[in-house]
């Protein structure tokens, strides 16, 4: 059998979950601005009220693509920073929260929160409502999981916390541009977005605060986004971000993603499942975002598989938390699966906008074959030799 | 059975080249041992006849290690390893059996994690506990054989 990393079939990136590559049109507008004098957007002189036009432009484009209102919208350093937000205006107070929620929702919650309540999920990684506190004063479930795409029922949470006078926040950080998303129609009281998930630049992101629902800043000590997050406002990003937004409504995104990625996406979980032994999907078949597909792989571990395919030049990610330094098996899939070797098996792929049949292709060439290797060199014995 | 690949496919370009000369999370030489590791075991450990053998680690936790031994007059003849884990435990696995191949018993013990963290040229502190794991599955090995 030919050694794994041998085979290059170029370059596929499918770690669009984890960040996607800038737009055309954000970089082109990100080099514009950069050449320009434009003031502290605070200022009252005409470059501050330059800058602080260039940033209503961009909260009018967010506010927009989410059906929110300008005035809904706070600009953050990114999707963990919103979500820090949320949690702290609620300290000291009964926080619920899925069990499969980003660590930045997690680890805030529990520190803030005077009694933290862990809502379970099924084997598909999604909360059922009837499971929901009564008694919480607020209620975070993620639109959709950034391990395993699947998407939670928020319109039904909300519902249901309407009776308890619960708030609901929702981190739409994975699924914003791949599905619709309209705040009024989901009805939630928070929702977090991120601009690099969807083509925008690293390091800023927004919080949508439905008019009347509780505040208070996580940062004080200065007057910016109407006194809600202090700190000078970061013009070049908040105007990238504008851009983004404004590309991803125009554009009709979502409907790009149903029609021309989840197919690319269900093939590839397919044929997985098909050409390669003792591999089984952790996403769901029905009710995920249409670009993630989380697998396991029996006896081959997470990060090894993740440097053979970045060996030949295939970008994924691991559910094994082993390369990220933390040595846990991720918490996502332990609530599915509850089985730990599962856990550490296992890799994301992400299909953004650009991937084509041929990166799936690619995939398919390599991956088979750095499988059994790394199934044949493995102390797990998968009950029979399977040496090609 | 054996676990000399075939490196010389010209129809493939080598991993120093392409995408792979990018930078890595480990060093190249984690990275050799890694992509081209030396000794291992391919496919059932019965077909390989060995006088000791020691596992160490749990699936559970991310990392398992199995090395086994052929030895004669005291002395390590050949080594062969299989392993279940990140890059770093395979790369150790792997340096550990070039390390202790042709040493007596009492020589191949004294080969610790430090000294196969060396010779990898070095691992981050997190993955320490891979080349703590790999001394171990062979203290384990020497030990079933002297009982």
């Amino acid at each position: 059998m030919s050694q794994p990393d041998k085979i290059s079939p170029g370059p596929a990136y499918l770690d669009y979950s984890a960040t996607s590559p800038l737009l055309p049109c954000v970089r082109a507008r990100l080099h514009e601005l950069i050449d320009l004098d434009y003031g502290n957007a605070s200022a009252l002189h005409s470059l501050g009220q330059f800058a602080k036009g260039i940033i209503e432009e961009a909260r009018a484009e967010v506010a927009r693509l989410i059906n929110a209102d300008p005035e809904e919208i706070i600009f953050t350093s990114g999707g963990s920073e919103s979500n820090n937000t949320v949690t702290n205006i609620f300290s000291g107070q009964k926080i619920a929260v899925s069990t499969i929620e980003h660590p930045s929702v997690l680890e805030p919650a529990k520190a803030h929160a005077n009694k933290i309540m862990l809502i379970p999920v099924n084997r598909d990684g999604r909360v059922d409502p009837v499971d929901i506190p009564p008694d919480a004063d607020l209620v975070s479930v993620m639109l959709a999981n950034n391990e395993l795409g699947t998407l939670e029922p928020i319109r039904d949470i909300v519902k249901r916390c309407k009776t308890s006078k619960t708030y609901v926040h929702t981190d739409a950080t994975q699924a914003l541009g791949k599905i619709h998303i309209d705040v009024k129609d989901l009805d939630v009281d928070y929702l977090t977005i991120s601009a690099h998930k969807i083509g925008g630049p690293i390091g800023i992101g927004a919080l949508y605060i439905k008019k009347g629902s509780p505040f208070r800043p996580l940062i004080i000590g200065g007057h910016q986004e109407n006194k809600r997050r202090a700190g000078t406002s970061n013009t070049l990003l908040i105007a990238g971000f504008g851009v983004a937004a404004k590309h991803v409504r125009e554009q009709k995104t979502y409907r790009t993603y149903a029609e021309k990625i989840k197919p690319l996406r269900d093939q590839l979980r397919l044929r997985i499942l098909a050409e390669i032994p003792y591999s089984s999907a952790n996403t769901p078949e029905q009710g995920c975002l249409p670009n993630i597909l989380n697998m396991s792989f029996r006896a081959a571990e997470g990060e090894s598989i993740q440097l053979y395919l970045d060996a030949a030049g295939i970008t994924i990610s691991t559910g094994s938390a082993c390369a990220s330094g933390d040595l846990a098996p991720s918490h996502v899939l332990m609530a599915i699966r509850n089985d730990a070797e599962v856990a550490h098996s296992s890799i994301r792929f992400s299909l953004g906008l650009d991937t084509t049949e041929q990166d799936i292709n690619k995939v398919m060439e390599v991956l088979p074959k750095i499988i059994t290797y790394l199934q044949n060199i493995s102390t797990i014995n998968l009950g029979e030799s399977h040496d090609k | 059975m054996t676990n000399k690949l075939s490196t010389n496919d010209s129809a493939y370009p080598s991993s120093d080249q392409g995408a792979s000369s990018q930078p890595w999370v480990y060093s190249d030489i984690v990275k050799d041992h890694f992509l081209s590791p030396r000794n291992f075991l391919m496919g059932d450990e019965n077909q390989y006849s060995h006088d000791a053998e020691g596992v160490v680690g749990n699936p559970v936790c991310g990392d398992q290690m199995k090395m086994f031994l052929r030895i004669e007059d005291n002395k390590i003849t050949d080594v062969k390893w299989k392993t279940y884990g990140c890059a770093s435990a395979i790369a150790s696995t792997s340096a550990l059996s070039e390390l202790v191949k042709g040493k007596t018993l009492d020589e191949a013990l004294k080969v610790g994690p430090e000294e196969i963290t060396d010779y990898l040229g070095g691992l981050p502190e997190h993955k320490f506990h891979c080349s703590v794991l790999g001394h171990e599955a062979l203290a384990a090995a020497i030990k079933n054989y002297r009982n």
